[in-house]
């Protein structure tokens, strides 16, 4: 690296970002006021509704056979109530049509009387209604703030009223004493002002900082590489002396730069708004932020700014011009939000695998830190994490702008033009992510899939079976060679048949173990031991749904097809874990997601070492039949002894052992196209 | 003594998704001497941009040799670059920036001596005729004034060859006229210059020595007066047409 030609290009840069108005704008100006903006905005709004709902006059009427009663309860209530009088006005409108009235504005709410006879004959009334109890409906218009006030206010005067009624009849019948006092209830909070208010502000801080750094960073990131190719300065400079490596770098700097501005920008709002009171904070509103604290969220937010700024700076030299580059920004702003909104998950603290998750581990840390609950362990694992992801995606995206195609779009990549084998291997993730999204979007909007026998038709035969063929077609791929359809010894049958009572196990055992170092949710422990068996479900039917179809289809999708899509591109063991992780994603249930990752991983090992898919078919066959079994037996891996855990993992390491021992050379075991 | 440019074989084969495989260069040689003009001279389409960037290092060839003042093109891309402007229709100029300030950028960037530069700077500047307008900002120049502040940054660190890619598409006559009287201007100060054209009166007037190129190929290369001795036209464009109707008849002398 030279370092004169990287500063002269840094700040070079720098002048030109900052010369352009809506960088200046969206990376500077809106971060630096969206805090106090926001904080203004929502300490007026609070004010003004207080104020308009204390002002408001609320409009009602009374109308049924119990008007008379209900109207002199409620102004005897008031009457012995002069605190609430006073804050809240009420007037009675008559009216012949309340609900014509409420229409029109004329009144904000009214009150139905029935009698118990009357309400009797309802039959969508209050279920908890005992018979021949009088039904009072206060009918609003939930969409508009005053109706809905005034109501909210009227149920408690009428609760209220009822009260003080059953006290009347309770002293009419010979109870003298005074029901309140049987017990008093009283609540005591533990957590600070400060605490409360920071658990408000670390559930949004994360989110509100990735929102402006990818709506600043992108148009830097989109200027700095989609702009200058479209403009043709992109060219100019590769022609200087300046090496690719300076170029690439000032380039990643200078956007990490902007992205750690709006941190920075943020912390000083903080400090000025929050900490120095500058403005009137909204009523309750403290925050307790000290100088380590701030500190700590500085050093998290400093390698998430490095992050997205090299994601922003890959996806503006993959598009071939602005326009493009503002397309792909949109999903990548999306799976950002998404990730950074983690600390709205409830009971899921840092201390789980989440800390593993880059932006959401951020979000989930920052939010216990500003509740004052520091987990400083999982704090330093979340830091290595992001400054690793960071590290990784700055080296990923300088060897990307090194490449010619990226530099020169117009040039075509050669796969574009064979077709075939080549293109397959570049478009089988998109498809796989296409096969995702129309799982995902079947599953949440078509009511007719809502049944588990229907749901996996559709999920393992029409798209993980239908695409994979239609992939095998449309790529004229062999299908003996993609789908690895090919004999294995007969030791590994042997070892595969140990493998089918112990996988299930093991899992469980090593994810206990695994929560020793990376703790685990309870939840996500839950989720690899539970089993997914619809109740009256005949047993061949539990057998063909839960077992064979999806041993079959998946083994066929993941180890066939996505397995050859992509192990010209990846080495052996990232690609037993990018299809591992990809097969964990297609279980959409968040907690399932890591277990069967981990049966993904194995599985995808086992076709590799083997050469073939069948072993992968009938472990993953015999491994749901076994899940299926010890759920309608019982069979509870959770209650295992330790040493029980420690015989089904020596167990399923033999046969793996067994395995690999009997491994195909890579050479037989495919060839290359 | 070794000339300042040499070729060998080199071939630029690109995929294109509608056409297939693109032979863009197709095993072509030349030599380009110590300070004269050598033009490329070729229809759209013919490979003379492809050959120019591999010669700047933009693109890597995908077999064959090129050096550029002793340095290869791929393995010393840098010391390439260091000796070499290379201006063309497709090359901008940064909007944002006033043409002073361009052409110091690209006089330190292509490192030229820091103490040198402002300087160096100034010459330009009045060289070239811009000092009225050399602190405004480049968005707001004429095409004209743009013309000359993009030369003006190709040799703002004074390099010993120059490349011109197409340098008078889309310019009306005066502008096209003021970069063809740089060229001339550039080559009196002993830079050698590749310049690439498919206009032959510019050619005619301009260069030295002209290579023919057609799909990739390099069909003639010799001096004006030695190609209308071999073909026994008169005429540039007829000389061309000459050699693109019969390509069989290679005349190349290096």
């Amino acid at each position: 690296m030279n370092w004169s030609v990287f500063r002269l290009l840094y700040v070079h840069e720098i002048r030109l970002l900052v010369r352009a108005r809506r960088t200046i704008v969206l990376a500077v100006v809106l971060p630096a006021l969206i805090m106090p903006l926001m904080l203004l905005t929502s300490k007026y709004s609070n004010d003004q509704r207080a104020q308009t709902l204390t002002d408001t006059t609320y409009k009602f009427s009374i109308v049924g056979p119990l008007s008379v009663r209900i109207r002199g309860l409620v102004e005897k209530t008031r009457e012995q109530n002069p605190k609430s009088s006073k804050s809240f006005k009420f007037a009675e409108i008559l009216t012949e049509d309340p609900e014509n009235s409420l229409e029109t504005g004329d009144i904000h709410f009214y009150i139905r009387t029935q009698t118990g006879e009357g309400a009797d004959k309802i039959t969508d009334g209050p279920k908890e209604r005992l018979s021949g109890v009088p039904l009072i409906t206060v009918v609003y218009r939930g969409n508009q703030d005053i109706s809905s006030a005034g109501r909210g206010r009227m149920v408690e005067l009428l609760e209220l009223a009822r009260q003080r009624d059953t006290e009347l009849a309770l002293a009419q019948h010979g109870f003298t004493g005074d029901p309140r006092q049987l017990f008093v209830i009283s609540t005591t909070n533990l957590a600070s002002g400060g605490q409360v208010s920071g658990l408000t502000a670390g559930r949004f801080i994360t989110a509100i900082l990735v929102m402006m750094m990818l709506t600043g960073g992108s148009v830097a990131a989109l200027d700095i590489i989609a702009g200058e190719k479209e403009r043709g300065t992109l060219e100019t400079l590769l022609t200087t002396a300046a090496g690719r490596t300076e170029i690439v770098a000032a380039k990643q700097f200078a956007i990490s730069s902007i992205a750690l501005a709006i941190t920075l920008i943020q912390a000083l709002n903080f400090f000025v708004y929050i900490k120095l009171n500058v403005i009137n904070l909204p009523e309750g509103f403290h925050l307790e932020l000290s100088s380590s604290m701030a500190l700590t969220l500085l050093l998290l937010f400093a390698p998430l700014a490095i992050m997205l700024g090299s994601v922003l700076l890959m996806l503006s030299a993959y598009a071939k011009s602005y326009k493009e580059a503002h397309l792909y920004f949109f999903p990548v702003y999306l799976l950002g939000l998404l990730l950074s909104l983690a600390s709205l998950l409830p009971g899921v603290p840092l201390r789980s695998a989440i800390a593993i998750v880059p932006i959401a581990n951020v979000s989930v840390a920052a939010r216990e830190i500003l509740v004052g609950r520091p987990d400083l362990p999982m704090i330093l694992l979340t830091f290595l994490v992001m400054l690793g992801v960071a590290v990784w995606l700055m080296r990923t995206s300088s060897q990307m702008l090194s490449r010619e195609d990226i530099v020169l779009p117009a040039h075509a990549e050669p796969a574009e033009f064979l077709g075939g084998r080549a293109l397959f291997g570049k478009r089988v993730l998109r498809w796989f992510a296409l096969m995702w999204a129309v799982e995902f979007a079947a599953a949440a909007n078509v009511p007719y899939l809502a049944t588990l026998q229907r749901q996996l038709i559709f999920n393992e035969v029409v798209v993980l079976l239908g695409a994979s063929l239609l992939m095998i077609r449309l790529y004229k791929l062999d299908p003996r060679e993609t789908l690895s359809l090919r004999g294995v010894k007969p030791v590994v049958w042997l070892a595969i048949l140990c493998a089918i009572p112990t996988a299930n196990s093991a899992a469980v055992a090593v994810f206990r173990l695994a929560n020793i170092f990376i703790p685990v949710s309870e939840e996500l422990l839950r989720g690899t031991s539970e089993g997914l068996i619809p109740a009256g479900m005949p047993q061949w039917q539990l057998f063909i749904f839960l077992a064979v179809l999806p041993a079959v289809c998946e083994e066929i999708a993941f180890r066939g097809v996505l397995m050859s899509g992509l192990r010209h591109r990846l080495r052996p063991v990232t690609l037993a874990i990018v299809v591992g992780l990809i097969f964990g994603m297609f279980h959409m249930t968040l907690f399932r997601i890591a277990p069967t990752a981990v049966l993904g991983v194995a599985l995808t090992g086992i076709a590799l070492l083997t050469g073939s898919i069948f072993p992968g078919i009938l472990l993953h066959m015999g491994n749901n039949a076994w899940g299926v079994w010890a759920g309608q037996h019982g069979f509870d891996p959770d209650a295992m002894k330790p040493w029980q855990s420690a015989a089904m993992i020596s167990i399923f390491a033999l046969s793996m052992w067994i395995i690999y021992r009997s491994r195909v050379q890579p050479e037989t075991n495919h060839k290359r196209s | 003594m070794t000339s300042p440019i040499t070729v060998r074989e080199l071939s630029k084969t690109f995929f294109d998704e509608g056409r297939g495989e693109i032979r863009a260069v197709n095993s072509i040689s030349f030599e380009c001497h110590e300070g004269e003009v050598f033009g490329l001279l070729g229809a759209n389409g013919a490979g003379k941009t492809t050959t120019l960037r591999m010669l700047s290092t933009i693109i890597t060839p995908s077999s064959g040799s090129a050096a550029v003042l002793n340095h290869d093109v791929v393995t010393e891309a840098e010391g390439v670059r260091r000796n070499l402007g290379f201006y063309s229709a497709s090359t901008a100029l940064y909007p944002r920036l006033t043409a002073r300030e361009t052409i110091d950028f690209f006089a330190r960037i292509n490192q030229y001596p820091a103490a040198r530069v402002d300087e160096r700077v100034n010459y330009l500047i009045e060289r070239f005729g811009i000092t009225k307008y050399a602190d405004s900002r480049v968005d707001r120049l004429s095409s004209g004034m743009k013309q000359k502040v993009s030369i003006a940054r190709t040799v703002a660190h004074d390099p010993r060859i120059v490349i011109f890619d197409e340098p008078t598409v889309g310019l009306d006559v005066l502008n096209a006229l003021e970069v063809q009287e740089s060229i001339r201007q550039l080559r009196t100060e002993g830079k050698t210059i590749i310049f690439s054209t498919h206009i032959m009166s510019e050619a005619e007037k301009l260069c030295d020595r002209i290579a023919i190129i057609h799909g990739g190929r390099i069909l003639a290369c010799d001096t004006l007066a030695n190609l209308r001795t071999s073909t026994g036209e008169h005429y540039l464009e007829d000389i061309f047409v000459h050699y693109v109707k019969d390509p069989s008849d290679p005349v190349i002398r290096k």
